[in-house]
């Protein structure tokens, strides 16, 4: 297929009737183009392969202030000038940060397709960052995080990601610390863009009812002559075990009610052959709602209203956690509960019956994760940004089905916190220091030292 | 019915009319909480085999409780279909209610209940918020009902509920995904064919009176930064205003480039997040603002900034460009619901829950078409009088005290 510029056009059928369309903009910008479905509305999405484990020391997160204040001030037009061409027509913009990553995501409707390119290769070209614009999203920032404190959920995020990943790029929010974030001024957002955007690094995805010959000449105008960048996102070393395994972090919120709790361990990293064996662990452990966690936890006891597992797989590393909350009193039992689960787990692995319950849960539920045209962008980003393969959504359902027990066994033998796990609580310390000390040595901290 | 053969999945919604507005004191909360024992086992399938089963062959299930409706539904492999249509008219004919599930969801609602309202400021607000705009509908106490009444709530309380309105005449089907039509009538006519109709749903009485004056209150809570939720009372959804005043919540807070973002969060800085919330209800609304401020920041000035801006739109209006925003994203938003299989089901249920029938729902865009400038100042002026005003105020306090 040849495209009507210069470019050429190269499809590529990756199965379940979805053709990718793949060129490069002269500058060298690679673009991926999905036609599908009926719908007018386009998902547009530009990925960079760096994040906020790019951050530099003292500035954590501004990987994430920098995407946020891109809207804030091009070359060619001021904020609300932005908001104005974007909102206006009906489209919505989302700026992104997270550990390995940046990304802006566009969707609009199709007939503003060629306009929104040109807005979205403004901000990526030309953000100028004003100093005024700099310092009401500082202020902003740090004003969530004062709202952040009532928010135990999310404080015992915060310190399990600082905790388990402390002495790593990985080790802090991807939204910074209250003392990194009061230190931005215009010269910081400014470096990182400076550093860290060009299309060499970058991959732009068009998902939609579009001609992919017509997006390629729309891309070529908006985006032709933006030229360089880094070869590759920033490097980011292995992650080597976790600091401090076998803690218990409190962190004290004296007026709650109830405590949310957190259990992580190592694990592995994004695109791992050991990944479906994995999912087949988590489903069975604690995936749905019919997991052996729910089980125990919600169903037997009424001990929560939710308990869930999770494997979280970045390119340097992953964690394997679980996580619930519940009224202050039966803290110490949720955890031994949980403890207990996951203990059985890794000695004797899912059940066969178990097994095939979860490669059908997933491969049932599969296309659901590509139903919109903003969730097959999203996927399609990361399949090129950890090299999944394009061969990702195609042999999903294969690998899923191909996971033996005796595979599922020997993955959940290995992540299934073999080392003692850390444990994050957060809620009243004091309270909770004698159901918590059982299980490992208890550090307090107040939400100023995780915010 | 709405068929789809892009990918081979379906999605199962069921409506029924019925939510805390059905509720009597004592008794608040019974509609979430009942929510909860639909899963808890019926003739067929017995406790918790509901999930067990629906996960088996590659399915998932959810509910939600609102003031006006429970709803709940199923996303699944399409070869699940004849399950999930058997496990779902299973619980409509015969759910089984058993005190041992009842203790058990019972801690588990208290537990959510501790999660969304005791621990969460916002949660508190709003509850707080509904017991000022309210003084006898029962919008005025939270969906998730007062904590005593969740512990009181008994086993008969159910069963009573369960007959008055989980009946098929008191509720509605709606499937999306890859099936054919003809096919699927007749196997939702062999499944749910022989339930029996229920008793008439006894009908809400609005026994509102009027609003006489600005109502005010505080709320003392160890936070860091205070926070302001302020709420007009607005019209039941059949009222001609309700579209325009989707327009007006859209002129007023949605997006970076609406009104409320810009003078409160960019311009006067006040503010960190600005909300306006404005849902339809069966019954008369609440038309409300959430100021999520800066920990210095001056309540009373950020609450005067907000008056400011409401009283610029009701004295000089709003600009032709501003309503062609709204409608734009309006239209853009409701093509968006429309994306995805769960998505066309859940809105096409809410049509029909909100505007009597679902086709209605499909002219909105050209409905939103219809509102011009002067509409939107005709109900600003209407709605967002200072008389018809209430304010929660969340005030920080040292946890030490």
């Amino acid at each position: 297929m040849t495209a009507a510029k210069q470019h050429t056009v190269r499809a590529v059928a990756v199965g379940r009737g979805l053709r990718l369309h793949r060129f490069q903009t002269p500058g060298g910008l690679p673009v991926t183009v999905a036609r599908r479905g009926r719908i007018p509305l386009v998902a547009v999405r530009l990925v960079l392969a760096s994040g906020s484990a790019g951050d530099p020391g003292a500035k954590e997160g501004l990987a994430d202030f920098t995407m946020r204040l891109l809207r804030r001030g091009t070359a060619q037009r001021d904020a609300h000038s932005i908001d104005e061409a974007i909102e206006f027509v009906g489209a919505s913009l989302g700026l992104f940060a997270g550990e390995d990553q940046v990304a802006v995501a566009l969707t609009t409707p199709a007939e503003h397709l060629p306009a929104m390119l040109g807005v979205l290769s403004e901000l990526s070209r030309s953000p100028v960052f004003p100093e005024e614009e700099v310092s009401t999203e500082r202020e902003r920032t740090l004003g969530q995080f004062a709202n952040d404190v009532d928010d135990p959920s999310l404080l015992a995020d915060r310190a399990l990601l600082r905790t388990a990943w402390a002495g790593h790029p990985y080790g802090h929010d991807v939204s910074g610390t209250r003392a990194s974030v009061a230190s931005f001024t215009r010269q910081d957002p400014a470096g990182f863009h400076a550093a860290y955007f060009g299309p060499r690094p970058a991959h732009l995805f068009v998902v939609g009812a579009v001609d992919p010959d017509a997006v390629a000449t729309q891309v070529e105008e908006a985006f032709g002559p933006w030229a360089g960048g880094p070869e590759r996102g920033v490097e980011i070393s292995p992650a080597k075990g976790m600091a401090r395994a076998g803690t218990v972090v409190v962190v004290d919120r004296p007026e709650q009610t109830q405590s949310q709790v957190r259990l992580a361990g190592p694990a592995y990293r994004r695109g791992a052959p050991v990944q479906f064996a994995a999912q087949i662990v988590n489903v069975t452990l604690g995936g749905g709602f019919t997991s052996r966690l729910v089980r125990e936890v919600r169903v037997k006891r009424g001990l929560s209203y939710g308990v869930g597992s999770s494997f979280d797989a970045l390119r340097a590393g992953g964690l394997f956690s679980v996580s619930s909350f519940t009224k202050v009193e039966t803290t110490g039992q949720l955890l031994s509960v949980m403890r207990q689960e996951v203990d059985r787990m890794r000695e004797r692995g899912p059940t066969q019956a178990e097994v095939e319950k979860a490669q059908r849960y997933l491969a049932g539920l599969f296309p659901l994760r590509t139903e919109t045209n903003e969730s097959l962008a999203a996927v399609l980003a990361d399949m090129a940004l950890y090299g999944l393969g394009d061969d990702w959504l195609d042999r999903y359902r294969d690998r899923v089905y191909a996971v033996t027990r005796a595979e599922a066994r020997e993955v959940a033998g290995r992540y299934c916190f073999p080392e003692a796990p850390l444990t994050v609580v957060v809620g009243p310390a004091e309270r909770l220091r004698p159901q918590l000390e059982r299980f490992g040595p208890v550090e307090v901290l107040s939400a100023d030292d995780v915010l | 019915m709405v068929p789809d053969h892009d990918a081979p999945v379906v999605s199962l919604y069921t409506f029924f009319q019925v939510g805390s507005r059905n509720e009597r004191p004592g008794i608040t909360g019974i509609s979430h909480l009942f929510e909860h024992m639909m899963f808890n086992g019926a003739a067929k399938y017995g406790p918790k085999e509901f999930d067990e089963v629906l996960e088996s062959n590659g399915g998932r299930s959810n509910a939600y409780t609102t003031q006006d409706a429970t709803v709940y539904y199923e996303d699944f492999a399409a070869e699940a279909l004849d399950t999930v249509l058997d496990l779902e008219s299973d619980r409509m004919r015969s759910l089984t209610i058993d005190d041992r599930s009842l203790r058990s969801e019972r801690e588990v609602v208290k537990e959510e209940r501790r999660l969304r309202v005791d621990n969460e400021p916002a949660g508190l607000m709003d509850e707080a918020l509904h017991a000022l705009v309210y003084e006898a509908h029962p919008y005025r106490w939270p969906v998730i009902g007062w904590m005593g009444d969740i512990e009181a709530i008994r086993r008969e309380d159910c069963e009573a509920y369960f007959r008055t309105f989980y009946a098929p005449n008191n509720a509605t089907l709606w499937v999306a995904g890859d099936f054919e039509p003809d096919a699927l009538l007749k196997r939702i006519r062999k499944a749910y064919g022989n339930i029996p109709q229920g008793p008439p749903v006894p009908a809400v009485i609005n026994s509102e009176p009027p609003q006489r004056g600005e109502r005010r209150a505080q709320l003392h809570h160890p936070s860091r930064a205070p926070s302001l939720l302020v709420a007009y009372r607005g019209p039941p959804v059949a009222h001609p205003d309700t579209l325009t005043l989707d327009v007006l919540q859209f002129i007023l807070g949605v997006g970076e480039g609406s009104r409320l973002q810009r003078a409160l969060v960019y311009g006067k800085r006040l503010a960190v997040n600005v909300g306006v919330d404005w849902s339809w209800r069966r019954d008369p609304g609440v038309f409300a603002f959430h100021l999520e401020l800066q920990p210095d920041a001056d309540v009373q000035g950020a609450e005067t900034a907000l008056y400011a801006e409401l009283t610029r739109i009701a004295e000089q209006g709003v600009e032709p460009r501003e309503v062609e925003k709204a409608r734009n994203n309006l239209r853009a938003h409701l093509i968006r619901e429309l994306t995805s299989n769960s998505g066309r089901a859940h809105a096409l249920g809410t049509y029909e829950l909100f505007l009597g029938r679902w086709e209605e729902g499909l002219s909105l865009a050209e409905a939103y078409g219809r509102i011009d400038a002067a509409k939107v100042q005709a109900a600003a002026r209407r709605w967002l009088d200072p008389t018809q005003r209430s304010v929660v105020t969340l005030v920080p306090e040292d946890a030490q005290t």
